[in-house]
């Protein structure tokens, strides 16, 4: 089983290179590839996606259990090396889903924004950094693909090569590395005061160690949780989301909310639930700061959103604020809360995911950035709006669509942990943020099918071809599915809270 | 036969050197093939000494009494011998070509040759006098080699090193004198050579005199406050630049306190003194105080002079722990900085030379005309960021594993400022990166028409630097395991 991991990781990174590589060597970069050479590169890249996502989800679901691969030796003690848990399971799931979606979905949104073949170089490379990252068994491997995946999504960030985009992509980059040299500044402590880099669940600080020096500690930890907390767009350090979204293509924007975003989730879980422990942090102040800064991000990213004209921009920020549901569900330290995070996770990845693509394809057929350009959307592209409006549905959390189930937990676990004051506010602010949610997002649908006085007299039929609307509506019907039958999933997320705490 | 081949390795750099402008050559080839042989002959010598790792040391010649000048290769002395030996034929293939248009190449590679002989005395010196007389030489062959191209700017560059240079080694002579008088000997043992008795209750004399003669010495290796020559010297040709101002001469500096501190004053006189408090301050002040300069600089060559202040200090740091630990990462930051820097200078040099750009803001859209070079360039980049995988990490977590095991406040807040100043190498490295692959869309191809990458002679250097950078990055071990070894013996 060791070699199908090794294979998932290493097969889209090295297509996707050689793709770059062949087109660096090309005379005439610039050149606009012929329908014939488009046709090659979207059957190599659609042939490699598919066979990356079965030989992720084979490793993941097929083999006995745990199993481990190393690759190499970093240092003496510190293997790069790879294990599948049931965390990484899950994150090799959603995550092939969405990748092979958007990928279908780029072959026709990106013959708009052109130099295709970079694009998909780098999203394939991306795909296998990221297997990588979720299969990472130790923290040191971990780091090493976080700082991978954040180099090689900076060219899908300013792919159009405007100076904002530049602009906005650097912005992306030295926030990810301030985050990344904050979670590194804990790894040294960890190293020093863990038995052992290696994930376990529960955690492996070392308890005699680490009498005496609890003050530094707890100092490493919460710069960790800060600087993971820059991917996971956490107050203070949220605002490359908002510049980097409405920059990039759809699908990019689409992967940096659903997917690269909760790969700081999944760097948080792993540091606070498989190296330090819960048990460390509850009722000390970094639990306190962590689930402050969270609510003040879960709020004020939803009245952000509320106040933004831009769709990809209100998009970002709505990002901003979900992802912070997530990590307040971590911040209580409660299985449940747990529960309902990892569930949130899964959820507000095809959610999102729907909804950025949605935004394309306002885009891509009509032209159409602002929200004050929408009335009317509905009558023009029916099926694309009634995508939307079932993701956004769950993503407001109205029962039975899928939000909600993860919501409720989140909200069980706070009134159930002793986090005094929190318990109740919590989920009084989670409520709050979900009446915005509403606003912002429900009004797109409601002016898109009834423009009002804006109405025009007919409208033109402009939904987008099967290539664009299926990998739509597969994930809005993923977002609602999974709320009417999310008995499995839930079983398997509070198995892995049930197991750290 | 171990002892006369230190004395001849050092000699024949010298003569050769000397006898650049003598010998009528017949066309530029020939003086070329001359240098270039006299250099790997040298080298491959060095080599074998390393191999035979000989322990006696060898009296060149007494003054009087314990004064004299000695030579002895010890672990220390082994790892600075490897670094320079192997990068010294390689700089100078590099600078066959880039020298073409820098003129007065005669003058340039007598010099150049000379350097190599003198760093070389540094490494092999015995005891703080023949340390402190090879030391003195560096900064006079060198100063030629600074005011190459004979500018207003040059010249004055070269006075503001002179200065710098002469004022550091007059504090590094103070040292030196009470070495004398207080401890049993100049010779170089680990440990340190204080007599107890001898100081009675002068400790805290002696830690000031500590303080100036390890401030002396660092003045090479450009510690805060007297880092301003390093980029002053930045209008040097780039094969001084690179090899001497990144490599040779700093580390030389760093060399020289880390014999100061482990082998005449002793790491247990000062450790946990404020001796080593001030010190550790200044490295890290500097390791910060660098970075942010570098950020600040548009010239390419005085922003990497900056990133080289802040990362000599990253060595000063680890010397400055007191540690077994802290002088393995220093170490290794010598061994792996030296790769990385020189790496980068190359790639500036390559495009310098390429182009006559010599500015951050002029390189827009080069990545394209200029692939290889601009690929080495990031990667090295990403290295100096400490990306793992990249030789640049390995240094880095050896150095900062010191400074957490140290359990002082004054190690955390090194953690912090080596990250800190990882975030700003990510600024400075990775804004020129962008600039030259993703111009943007409004970039006119028209500006970098005809540019291309340079001839074998600069890109095999630089391609096996970057083979150095990414084999230390993921097979580290043995290297550590080797400097570790060193390391020990001082603890």
């Amino acid at each position: 089983m060791s070699v199908v991991i090794l294979l998932a990781i290493l097969l889209p990174m090295v297509v996707g290179m050689a793709l770059l590589l062949v087109l660096a060597a090309k005379k005439e970069k610039d050149a606009q590839p012929t329908t014939e050479e488009l046709k090659r590169l979207h059957i190599t890249v659609a042939a490699v996606l598919v066979a990356t996502a079965a030989l992720g989800l084979a490793a993941a679901w097929l083999g006995s259990g745990d199993e481990g691969v190393t690759l190499f030796y970093l240092m003496k003690d510190i293997p790069v090396y790879f294990r599948i848990d049931e965390l990484g399971k899950l994150y090799v799931t959603f995550i092939s889903i969405v990748w092979v979606m958007v990928g279908m979905y780029s072959f026709v949104y990106m013959s708009h924004e052109g130099k295709e073949q970079r694009f998909f170089g780098y999203y394939l490379i991306v795909y296998g950094v990221l297997i990588a990252l979720s299969f990472s068994g130790n923290i040191v491997t971990l780091y090493l693909f976080y700082e991978l995946m954040t180099l090689a999504t900076v060219p899908l960030v300013l792919h159009n090569g405007s100076r904002e985009a530049i602009m906005a992509a650097l912005k992306y980059l030295f926030y990810s590395m301030c985050g990344a040299y904050m979670g590194l500044f804990g790894i040294f402590f960890l190293y020093r005061y863990c038995d052992t880099l290696e994930f376990v669940p529960g955690g492996s600080l070392n308890m005699s160690l680490a009498q005496g020096h609890g003050t530094i500690l707890l100092i490493a930890v919460f710069l960790m949780i800060l600087g993971f907390g820059v991917k996971g767009g956490m107050l203070p350090m949220h605002a490359w989301l908002p510049t980097a979204h409405p920059v990039a293509p759809s699908p990019a924007s689409a992967v940096l909310s659903g997917i690269i975003v909760k790969s700081g989730v999944l760097a948080t879980i792993r540091v606070v639930f498989f190296m330090v422990g819960a048990d460390f942090i509850r009722g000390t102040w970094v639990q306190t700061a962590w689930m402050t800064l969270t609510l003040i991000t879960v709020f004020m990213g939803s009245l952000l959103a509320f106040r933004e004209k831009v769709f990809k921009k209100r998009l970002a920020y709505s990002t901003v604020s979900q992802a912070s549901y997530i990590l307040f569900g971590l911040s209580v330290l409660q299985p449940q809360a747990m529960t309902g995070a990892l569930l949130h996770t899964v959820f507000h990845a095809f959610i999102k995911t729907a909804l950025f693509l949605t935004a394309g394809v306002f885009i891509f057929k009509c032209h159409k950035t602002r929200v004050e350009e929408l009335p009317g959307i509905g009558r023009m592209m029916p099926k694309t709006l009634w995508c939307f409006t079932f993701a956004s549905l769950a993503l407001v959390g109205i029962p039975p669509a899928s939000g909600f189930i993860s919501k409720w937990y989140l909200a069980q676990g706070a009134l159930q942990a002793k986090v005094g004051v929190y318990g109740w506010m919590g989920p009084v602010v989670l409520l709050a943020s979900a009446l915005l949610t509403a606003g912002y997002l429900l009004s797109v649908t409601t002016k898109g099918f009834f423009p009002g006085e804006a109405a025009q007299e007919s409208y033109e039929d402009k939904e987008p071809s099967m290539g664009m609307l299926l990998p739509l509506i597969i994930l809005a019907a993923l977002t609602l599915l999974l709320g009417i039958f999310p008995n499995p999933l839930i079983g398997f997320a509070g198995r892995i809270a049930s197991s750290v705490m | 036969m171990n002892a006369e081949l230190m004395v001849l390795i050092i000699l024949l750099p010298i003569i050769a050197g000397a006898l650049v402008p003598v010998i009528p050559f017949k066309n530029r080839k020939q003086m070329l093939i001359f240098i270039e042989s006299a250099v790997i002959l040298n080298s491959v010598l060095v080599w074998s000494l390393l191999l035979n790792r000989p322990t006696e040391s060898f009296v060149l010649f007494r003054f009087t009494g314990n004064l004299s000048v000695t030579f002895r290769l010890d672990g220390l002395g082994r790892v600075f011998a490897w670094i320079v030996s192997t990068l010294w034929p390689l700089a100078t293939l590099y600078s066959f070509e880039y020298m073409k248009h820098e003129g007065h190449e005669k003058f340039f590679f007598m010099f150049y040759t000379v350097t190599y002989g003198v760093t070389l005395g540094i490494i092999f010196s015995g005891n703080l006098l023949s340390m402190y007389f090879f030391y003195e030489m560096l900064s006079l062959v060198t100063l030629p080699l600074v005011m190459h191209t004979l500018s207003r700017e040059a010249i004055l560059a070269s006075r503001t090193y002179l200065y710098y240079s002469i004022g550091g080694a007059a504090f590094a002579f103070i040292g030196m004198i009470f070495i004398l008088s207080y401890g049993v000997t100049l010779d170089f043992i680990p440990g340190g050579v204080l007599d107890p008795e001898a100081i009675g209750d002068k400790v805290n004399v002696l830690l000031i005199v500590y303080v100036l003669c390890f401030c002396g010495f660092s003045v090479k290796s450009a510690m805060f406050p007297f880092c301003a020559w390093l980029p002053k010297a930045g209008v040097a040709p780039t094969p001084v630049t690179a090899l001497l101002h990144a490599v040779a001469v700093v580390k030389a500096g760093a060399f020289a306190t880390m014999r100061v501190t482990y082998y005449s004053f002793g790491a247990d006189f000062v450790r946990g003194t404020w001796a080593q408090d001030v010190i550790l301050c200044l490295t890290i002040f500097t390791i910060v105080y660098g970075c942010s300069r570098a950020v600040k600089e548009t010239h390419i060559k005085r922003r990497l002079a900056w990133s080289t202040v802040s990362n000599l200090s990253y060595i000063l740091f680890g010397v400055a722990l007191m540690t077994p630990l802290g002088l393995t990462g220093a170490l290794s930051h010598m061994v792996f900085h030296a790769v990385m820097k020189i790496c980068s200078f190359f790639c500036a040099g390559a495009v310098m030379y390429k182009t006559g750009r010599h500015y951050v803001h002029e390189l827009n859209g080069l990545g394209r005309k200029m692939p290889r070079v601009f690929t080495i360039f990031t990667i090295a980049g990403l290295a100096l960021m400490g990306v793992p995988g990249l030789c640049g990490f390995i240094s880095k977590w050896n150095l900062v594993r010191a400074a957490v095991e140290s359990e002082t406040v004054l190690g955390y807040v090194g953690v912090a400022a080596l990250l800190i100043s990882a975030l700003l190498t990510a600024i400075y490295m990775m804004s020129i990166t962008m600039r030259a692959f993703f111009p943007g869309r409004e970039f006119d191809d028209k500006t970098v028409e005809g540019i291309e990458d340079p001839n074998w002679m600069m890109l095999l250097p630089l391609f096996l630097f970057t083979a150095a950078i990414v084999i230390f990055g993921i097979h580290s071990e043995p290297v550590i395991a080797a400097l570790s070894a060193v390391a020990s013996v001082i603890g």
